[in-house]
């Protein structure tokens, strides 16, 4: 099968500055006082990441915190642009990235706002809007709430809401970051077993957690991200060992 | 630029102006009346000194004002917002993709909106009360504000942009428009000018679409051919500069912000 997503040899430099200057005035003084001067370093958050994923493949991305596997999502979001190499899909691929549940909420607006304007956030037209919204009351669990500000939902309540939305977005590939840590047990139980439903669909999912046995039993395949760089891309029951030997050492 | 793409996220530039006018407005009594308060005392104010204490005699002094500072007000504030289109929405910026030129749209769109409900609710009061009614050289309204809110969007992409690497903008933008105000022939008429302070008020570009405005529904007049090529030619290369700015910083925002 010919791959969707292919990952060409992607790095990313970020540029990070010491005594950031954001000002006019500081990049002038800078210029005179050299404790006042900005002063750069490079940090590479992903070093020559290359792999190919077919279509309804779900691939699991772990590794510590910082090892770069939320700028790995980014960049194949689109968000970031890769220093170096390439993220090819083919035309007219629709990628949605789960990064964070409630993007673009604004607390002030009501459930049913939120969610066109979530919506729209993401791309959607009036019609699309419209065609996904009673899935997502149904899906949330929220229709008495819909007409009530979000400011006043439970921690609980948003987060449904959320997912929902980021559930019924029906992207061709989804990307999903670390978000099931929401809710409570029977909500992420609901989560997991949506997401169940949309691999069993056949749906192209790229996944971050650092839950091991949720990678187990939902991928098909594991990346091990550490400093950047891919450690091991194989079978998940292999990546996970080689991610507990990582942090044991 | 991507016009089909931007065109196609034309329901969030809907969704996120309705949502600025909403929550402007929602939980306020007066609601949309607070959007009227504003112009409409300062044309009392102005009024008050200008023919009362110092003695100008432009005839229909407060419908004079009236059509100068409503556009005013629409180009000001969308200037000083557009200071935070990018920045504010960086929470989003980092955590979706989106064609980012929606914000600075929006953010015009928004104040456009608002500039063109105090025109309908303002400009027949003010022509009823004034005896000045409208000819048809209002029809050229609509091209004038065309080329106004063109004009009004190059200028925001590139403040948008610029303030995401210096948040100095925000102020120097604050204090170069209370210049500019005054630069700009709103409480003046720049007939009333001699000769070289007219050539002086004429360099700033803001003077050519007030005038505009001016002569549509105050002097009744359609814009001469020179005006309105002035008009053409600046709102294009305001759109042109500013959008070549925008788009050349704009792969490093969601990095930036």
């Amino acid at each position: 099968m010919s791959p969707l997503i292919e990952i060409v040899n992607v790095s990313k430099a970020f540029t990070i500055r010491h005594n950031r200057s954001n000002s006019l005035k500081s990049s002038f003084i800078g210029i005179f006082h050299k404790r006042f001067r900005e002063t750069k370093e490079t940090l590479w958050a992903l070093k020559n990441i290359s792999f190919n994923m077919t279509p309804g493949e779900t691939l699991g991305l772990i590794g510590r915190n910082g090892s770069g596997k939320s700028t790995l999502l980014r960049i194949i979001a689109g968000i970031y642009q890769p220093t170096q190499g390439q993220v090819r899909f083919p035309n007219g691929t629709r990628v949605g990235a789960m990064i964070e549940l409630g993007v673009g909420f604004n607390p002030e607006l009501t459930g049913r706002e939120n969610v066109f304007l979530g919506a729209s956030i993401h791309g959607l037209d009036r019609r699309e809007v419209e065609e996904i919204y009673p899935g997502v009351v149904e899906f949330s669990e929220l229709d008495s709430f819909m007409d009530v500000p979000i400011k006043n939902y439970s921690s609980g309540m948003h987060a449904r809401l959320g997912f929902a939305l980021a559930i019924s977005l029906n992207p061709g590939v989804l990307l999903v970051d670390e978000i099931f840590a929401v809710g409570d047990e029977a909500f992420q139980r609901k989560c997991i077993q949506r997401m169940e439903e949309l691999r069993a669909k056949g749906k192209t999912i790229i996944f971050v957690s650092h839950a091991a046995e949720t990678i187990k039993n939902f991928c098909e395949r594991a990346c091990l991200l550490d400093h950047g760089s891919p450690v091991f891309l194989g079978a998940p029951s292999k990546a996970i060992e080689e991610y507990h030997r990582l942090l044991a050492s | 630029m991507k016009i089909p793409l931007i065109f196609s996220y034309r329901e969030l530039i809907k969704n996120l102006v309705l949502k600025d006018l909403k929550l402007k407005y929602r939980d306020s009594t007066l609601g949309f009346l607070w959007s009227l308060a504003n112009p409409l005392l300062l044309i009392l104010v102005y009024s008050f000194v200008f023919t009362r204490m110092l003695r100008v005699d432009t005839p229909n002094f407060p419908y004079f004002l009236l059509v100068g500072i409503l556009p005013w007000n629409f180009f000001a504030q969308s200037l000083m917002m557009s200071t935070g289109s990018i920045v504010d929405n960086g929470g989003l910026i980092r955590k979706v993709w989106l064609p980012v030129e929606v914000f600075p749209i929006a953010t015009v769109f928004f104040n456009l909106a608002q500039y063109l409900l105090a025109l309908a609710v303002l400009l027949p009061m003010a022509s009823f009360f004034f005896h000045m009614p409208l000819s048809w050289s209002v029809l050229g309204f609509f091209v004038v504000l065309a080329l106004h809110v063109i004009f009004t969007l190059g200028l925001s992409f590139f403040i948008a942009a610029v303030t995401v690497f210096y948040r100095d903008v925000k102020h120097f933008t604050e204090i170069f428009l209370m210049l500019l105000f005054w630069l700009t022939p709103i409480i003046y008429d720049v007939r009333v000018l001699p000769e070289s302070l007219r050539t002086t008020v004429y360099l700033n570009p803001l003077s050519f679409f007030i005038t505009s405005y001016q002569d549509i529904f105050y002097r009744q007049i359609l814009p001469g051919p020179f005006h309105l090529l002035a008009l053409f030619s600046m709102s294009g290369l305001s759109l042109a500069l500013g959008y070549i700015v925008f788009s050349s910083c704009k792969v490093r925002f969601a990095e930036e912000v």
